[in-house]
């Protein structure tokens, strides 16, 4: 007899999405480093366009969580789903394929390349044709496209410089607009407002608030004054796993989460 | 941003020039003795180059990958010596042993896929010396200790190849053609995302890129590069054998890269030049025994000075502040 209910067959019968379709599910996601476990049976259900925020101190595993759901270090147990599709074991730039964009805590930006040169390479991974040996003309829209994202992100007036020639904030906003190229349906921002100084941070909360609605949005941050007026829920991490889920308003009155940061209790 | 900028393309159309009026200056030994071989030694060097600067690759393949294409050349040339049972024409003969080349060199990106700095310089090391240890030993394909002689190339203009003018205007042609090859593809989106893999390659995954895709391209590319060069060298040294892509030519063609400068692509022609000179004029000027002690000091020398090469050397010269204005290295259009 036939078996049609193949592993790959259910995978595509999941794909079609609608508004019901969670963006991102994590089932019992684990990850460990050898005998350290980063990351430990993990359930999240975050809806289309919602924006999340998870907290934690250092070593939570925030960051570790988001390399399994990018796949830079892919879950040793559970399962991610991502708008009802099963991307567990898939490669890295096959997820950013399918609408997952992310920011790094320290940036990762091509230093040798000047800043359109980085966003248009963002730009051009997520088109087909990504081998391409036809340098961009001026009516290139991938070009164009990078353009625009310079200016969504305020670095259109140094864009003609190299990455290592620009300050810290405006890297993070080049980062920001890298990882918005790819249109990506979720946007992973980690601590995109570390190291900015007082003068730089508003200018990204703003650009941050001013993001599409209809992006999913899950921002790692330390700072609840960065973290909280741009989230609808709060996810708050400690050693591995989810300790508190929670709204913003609530959050801050969490028995919990105040012995987290204020150091009440260990 | 267009390829370069304009003091470089005025720059680069003068030394054309130059090189193009050079045989009405120049004897014939300096001809094809010293341009002509600098030339196509440093189409070599450039495959280096071009891995190295935009890439981050140091690959000690590319002699190899020359040989490749030096020994497919000469095995299907119908003037060889011993006669070969498959001999073609030259004509078919030289795109099939740059397409070998070029095959290689993917080959030699997909070994090396996952590896870098010392650990892909090992490994490139390793099929260097195996493949020049393997010629050496294969009697039926490569001859051998001996290799194969007298392939001496096509005609051209009813001129024998090895016309000191013919070729050294096909080095020059070939040279030129696909130095600002190198010039334009690093432009490109899959030159770009070369230039991303050398700075960040997790980056360049978690952008959609497939960093493996691109790295073996990037190796075939330059395989194609070493090829070309690898062909002349044959029909310059009238033929081919394991020696001359042993260990000490593999050497010899890095520190041609390495003292011209690995930065940009015009090192590899800037350190080929130099190498050429001091190995030809070094037995006249030293101790016959012992000029290979004074070629050593030379380049000692160059690194210690500037470890980014002659090029290096001149740009700090030229002072910093005019590069910053021309800024950007390009933005891509």
């Amino acid at each position: 007899m036939l078996d049609t209910t193949t592993r790959k067959g259910r995978t595509e019968a999941a794909a079609p999405t609608d508004a019901a379709t969670p963006a991102l599910v994590t089932e019992n996601v684990a990850r460990s480093f050898g005998a350290l476990k980063a990351v430990s049976n993990v359930s999240i259900t975050i809806a289309p366009g919602e924006r999340r925020a998870i907290l934690g101190p250092n070593g939570a595993g925030k960051t570790t969580l988001f390399n399994t759901i990018c796949g830079d270090h892919p879950p040793t147990a559970g399962r991610i789903l991502l708008f009802g599709e099963d991307i567990t074991h898939l490669q890295p730039h096959r997820r950013a394929r399918l609408g997952i964009g992310r920011t790094y805590q320290s940036s990762l930006l091509f230093t040798g390349l000047s800043v359109l040169e980085n966003l248009y390479l963002a730009v051009r991974g997520a088109m087909p044709g990504r081998l391409s040996l036809w340098k961009a003309g001026h009516g290139d829209p991938a070009l164009a496209k990078a353009r625009r994202l310079a200016e969504q992100v305020r670095v259109d007036t140094i864009a003609g410089a190299r990455i290592d020639s620009i300050s810290h904030g405006q890297r993070r906003q080049v980062e920001v607009g890298m990882a918005l190229a790819s249109d990506p349906r979720l946007l992973m921002l980690d601590e995109p407002a570390a190291g900015l100084s007082a003068a730089e941070r508003p200018e990204l909360v703003k650009l941050i608030r001013d993001l599409p609605r209809e992006l999913t949005l899950i921002l790692i941050e330390h700072d609840m004054d960065v973290a909280l007026p741009n989230s609808d829920k709060v996810t708050v991490m400690k050693d591995g796993e989810v300790v508190v889920e929670s709204t913003p308003d609530r959050i801050a009155d969490d028995p919990l989460v105040q012995a987290i940061y204020l150091g009440g209790e260990h | 941003m267009s390829l370069m900028s304009r003091s470089h393309w005025t720059l680069t159309a003068l030394v054309l020039a130059i090189l193009v009026s050079m045989p009405l200056l120049l004897p014939d030994f300096w001809l094809s003795g010293i341009l002509g071989r600098s030339l196509i030694y440093g189409i070599v060097a450039l495959s280096i180059t071009f891995l190295a600067s935009y890439g981050g690759f140091i690959s000690l393949a590319q002699t190899m990958l020359a040989g490749i294409a030096g020994y497919t050349v000469a095995i299907l040339a119908p003037t060889a010596i011993p006669a070969s049972q498959s001999a073609v024409s030259y004509w078919l003969a030289m795109p099939l042993a740059v397409l070998a080349a070029t095959l290689a060199g993917a080959v030699v990106g997909l070994i090396a896929i996952r590896t870098r700095d010392i650990y892909l310089l090992m490994i490139t090391l390793a099929l260097a010396v195996g493949f020049s240890l393997f010629a050496q030993s294969n009697i039926d394909w490569f001859n051998g200790y001996e290799g194969i002689r007298n392939v001496v190339g096509p005609e051209l203009f009813g001129q024998p190849f090895r016309a000191h003018t013919v070729f050294y205007y096909v080095s020059l042609t070939l040279a030129a053609l696909l130095y600002l090859m190198v010039l334009y593809v690093v432009r490109t989106p899959f030159g770009l995302v070369l230039q991303g893999i050398r700075d960040n390659p997790r980056r360049v995954a978690a952008l959609g890129f497939d960093v493996a895709v691109h790295r073996i391209a990037a190796f075939a590319m330059a395989g194609f590069i070493a090829g070309c060069g690898g062909v002349l060298i044959t029909f310059y040294n009238i033929g081919i054998t394991p020696g001359s892509i042993g260990m000490t030519a593999t050497v010899n063609v890095l520190v041609m890269s390495v003292i011209g400068g690995l930065g940009h692509p015009v090192g590899a022609f800037i350190g080929a030049v130099i190498f050429t000179l001091i190995d030809t004029f070094a037995a006249t000027i030293y101790d016959r025994d012992r000029f290979n002690t004074l070629i050593g000091l030379v380049f000692l020398g160059i690194v210690v000075a500037s470890p980014d090469g002659v090029l290096g050397l001149g740009k700090r010269l030229a002072g910093r502040g005019k590069r910053k204005d021309a800024g950007d290295g390009g933005t891509p259009h």
